[in-house]
């Protein structure tokens, strides 16, 4: 697939939690071709002081309507220009870039642990998996009930689903990890199975130590400082843990990235 | 048909817009976006005799109309240059110009002269100016010295146009411009990035981990264009612009400043088409006040 920018109009944003936004935007070619993990780059727009893209996964498609649709919290200058946005604004993307979680047809399940806003790639995910024969579950934590999101979407994407909240105003009390521990160690050794994760990084070096501990293979997408997203800043190096046979000791999130074997790469703050 | 042909010594290109090094990758990364023949050249991102890793993350900050890279210049080295990033640069039809920077005298003599084996390369820019490469202690383009030794050491190895890039971090740009055309030079580009420094008062550590980096983008256009306003005074090579050019209109004044060409950088980043779009600004201007050939407007800055 090859990259490109578009000028495309805003279908539609909503505030879908305290201070977290979904954003839709017509896109009907990438909204058959994107995968999870992959993301777009968009054009703040009337802040000429603000001169990067900003990068956010994709989120959701419908390829019905041709659209993409994007979530975000409003954590800094260019997300919050981003939320003032109305339905019929245009925006300048830049997509799709960097790759997408990957698994093989013989497993036999996928497990997902997603922290907050890093539920963001699997509702499409889900969305692929839709078809797919193998069990799904889905291990979710947020701050507190008031950042919750996705709820109805995921009701309908036939996960199992176990909630978290840290202030216990929604589901089990707790970090994710404590009920994600207690899944691992249920399990039978035998099973083929893979991780994939999104979440803070406190979060993300938590679940490693757990798969490490259950020896269970995963994927992680990362976040990272961009100015371009297809690999000519070279801006924004991810750490391997081991050099590459060629003596490479970084790879690029947007370019090798965003989607890494959890266990190559270090988490630097 | 309006004529946008410029010429950097013994080097014609179609047009005066090109690529900054260390903006556009080696070219390949922007493939997908537009026939990078229609551009008057590439500079490739720096090559060194060794690999290089580049320096810890973070690497870069956004600061207001810029932001501010520590990169630290990592590549494979020159032999898998030749290896990997050669063969797609070969068959571009544009100016391939590629840009060497080394820890010594002797590593830019003979990372160059590895070089010299590619049938197709239009000229080599020296990095003298890096700001965010510590070791060996030497910047070669903040002592006149050192930069016209080095010039004459590159100049004796190769018949290639030779561009040497200049940093602003100087006292004097013009001095070390007088030096390098005296060893030779066919060109000299300018300006590359300032140094600068941005802090995070949250975590109260600095917003790169370099501590401090090189500020590009629009926020040093005013800065680029006096230094070379000022090399242009001085010089009688070549003065090929860089520094915060985002559209056609930038790059005017460059040239109305009297730049031979110019480079687009970190436009490259916020917009993936930027430099085809300054390509065409030209020409639509060219069009528009009917002027029939782009150099006219060289140097045609009036002064009083």
């Amino acid at each position: 697939m090859s990259k490109s920018v578009i000028q495309v109009p805003v279908v539609e944003i909503r505030e879908v939690a305290e201070g977290i936004f979904r954003l839709t935007i017509s896109a009907p070619e990438w909204s058959r071709t994107a995968r999870a993990g992959q993301f777009v780059n968009i054009q703040i727009p009337q802040r000429n002081d603000l001169l990067w893209r900003r990068p956010f996964s994709v989120h959701s498609v419908d390829p019905v309507r041709g659209t993409l649709d994007i979530l975000f919290a409003v954590a800094g200058r260019g997300s919050a220009a981003l939320s003032e946005h109305k339905a019929g604004d245009s925006l300048n993307v830049l997509g799709l870039l960097g790759n997408c979680f990957t698994w093989t047809a013989d497993l036999q399940e996928i497990i997902i642990a997603a922290g907050g806003l890093g539920i963001a790639p699997f509702i499409l995910l889900l969305q692929q998996l839709e078809n797919w024969p193998g069990k799904k579950t889905l291990f979710l934590g947020f701050r507190s009930s008031r950042q919750a999101c996705c709820m109805q979407q995921l009701g309908a994407l036939g996960a199992e689903m176990v909630l978290t909240t840290e202030d216990g105003s929604l589901g089990h009390r707790g970090l994710i990890t404590t009920p994600l521990d207690d899944y691992l160690a249920s399990l039978d050794k035998n099973g083929k199975r893979m991780l994939f994760l999104c979440g803070p990084t406190p979060m993300m070096r938590a679940v490693r130590e757990l798969t490490q501990k259950y020896d269970i293979p995963a994927q992680v997408t990362v976040e990272n400082r961009m100015a371009c997203g297809f690999g000519a800043c070279v801006g924004c190096p991810v750490e391997l843990a081991q050099p590459r046979e060629d003596g490479q000791t970084y790879m690029l999130a947007c370019k090798d990235g965003p989607v890494f074997p959890l266990q190559e790469i270090v988490f630097n703050d | 048909m309006t004529d946008l042909s410029t010429n950097i010594g013994r080097l014609r290109l179609d047009n005066p817009v090109l690529t900054a090094s260390g903006t556009f990758g080696y070219a390949e990364e922007f493939a997908d976006f537009y026939d990078l023949n229609r551009l008057g050249g590439v500079v490739t991102k720096t090559v060194t005799l060794e690999p290089r890793p580049g320096n810890k993350p973070p690497r870069i900050c956004e600061t207001p109309a810029g932001m501010i890279n520590s990169i630290g210049l990592p590549n494979a080295g020159v032999e898998q240059f030749i290896a990997q990033k050669w063969p797609f640069l070969q068959q571009l039809k544009t100016a391939v110009i590629v840009n060497v920077a080394g820890k010594t005298p002797d590593d830019f003599v003979r990372a160059v002269e590895k070089l010299e084996v590619l049938q197709g390369i239009a000229a080599y820019e020296l990095n003298y100016s890096c700001p965010n490469v510590k070791e060996g202690g030497l910047s070669f383009s903040s002592n006149a010295r050192i930069a016209e030794q080095v010039t004459a050491l590159v100049r004796a190895v190769t018949q290639r146009p030779l561009i040497t890039k200049l940093t602003p971090n100087v006292t004097s740009i013009s001095e070390i411009g007088r030096a390098c055309e005296g060893a030779g030079a066919d060109a000299v580009s300018a300006i590359n990035t300032l140094v600068g420094m941005a802090i995070d008062i949250h975590t109260r550590k600095p917003r790169i981990a370099s501590i401090t980096g090189g500020l590009s983008g629009p926020a040093i256009r005013p800065v680029a264009l006096a230094k070379v306003y000022e090399l242009v005074k001085a010089l009688t090579i070549p003065v090929i612009g860089i520094g915060g050019i985002m559209t056609a209109e930038d790059a005017l004044e460059f040239i109305l400043a009297g730049a031979a060409a110019v480079q687009i950088g970190t436009a490259n980043f916020m917009n993936p088409v930027a430099a085809l779009q300054v390509v065409e600004g030209l020409q639509r201007h060219c069009e528009e006040e009917n002027i029939l050939r782009l150099m006219e407007l060289r140097g045609a800055v009036q002064v009083g």
